[in-house]
């Protein structure tokens, strides 16, 4: 049962982050400033700013994880190529 | 034409439209070039991201559980193993 609520979670949270994005990013600039929903939302620069980071972090993460991969594959070859 | 050419040819139609559009190339109204086209980019990034994500927890949240299946699967698995390590494959350590 705990994998079906991780799949509810995970469908819930795609959707939240898609609309909150679409109308943060396509809907609010046509929004007059005085409005109260602005007050949902950060100043545009981090609708940018926030997937960069992401984007950086991510490509961190895959190339470190790649790079032990291929590391200890390489000594294990080496090691292998020695004996 | 293979798949990957299919993708790269459509990224690149794709690309030049947005660059186009971003260089200032096609007249719009100054809000939208200066608010939203620096960020459709980003928003397609997100939406592509979200879409993925969907797809995913939809199919976790629909996955029934396969015990029978699960067994073979083991079974046929150990099988492998031992042909494979006969044959002198290195077929690593559980």
């Amino acid at each position: 049962q705990l994998d079906r609520l991780v799949g509810l979670t995970m469908l819930i949270a795609a959707t939240t982050i898609f609309l909150y994005y679409t109308i943060w990013t396509l809907f609010m600039p046509f929004v007059d400033q005085p409005h109260f929903s602005h007050a949902f939302f950060p100043p545009r620069v981090w609708a940018i700013r926030i997937p960069v980071i992401l984007i950086i972090l991510f490509s961190t993460v895959i190339g470190s994880f790649l790079s032990v991969v291929m590391i200890r594959s390489n000594r294990r070859k080496a090691l292998k190529a020695k004996k | 034409m293979t798949r990957a050419q299919q993708t790269i040819s459509i990224a690149l139609l794709l690309s030049s439209l947005y660059l186009t559009c971003f260089l200032g190339f096609v007249p719009f109204s100054p809000k939208i070039q200066d608010e939203i086209i620096p960020v459709l980019p980003f928003w397609g990034l997100i939406s592509f991201g979200s879409y993925l994500l969907f797809k995913l927890g939809y199919g976790v949240f629909t996955f029934n559980d396969v015990p029978e299946a699960h067994k073979e699967l083991m079974a046929e698995i150990e099988l492998a193993r031992v042909d494979l390590k006969a044959k002198g494959v290195d077929v690593g350590n559980d």
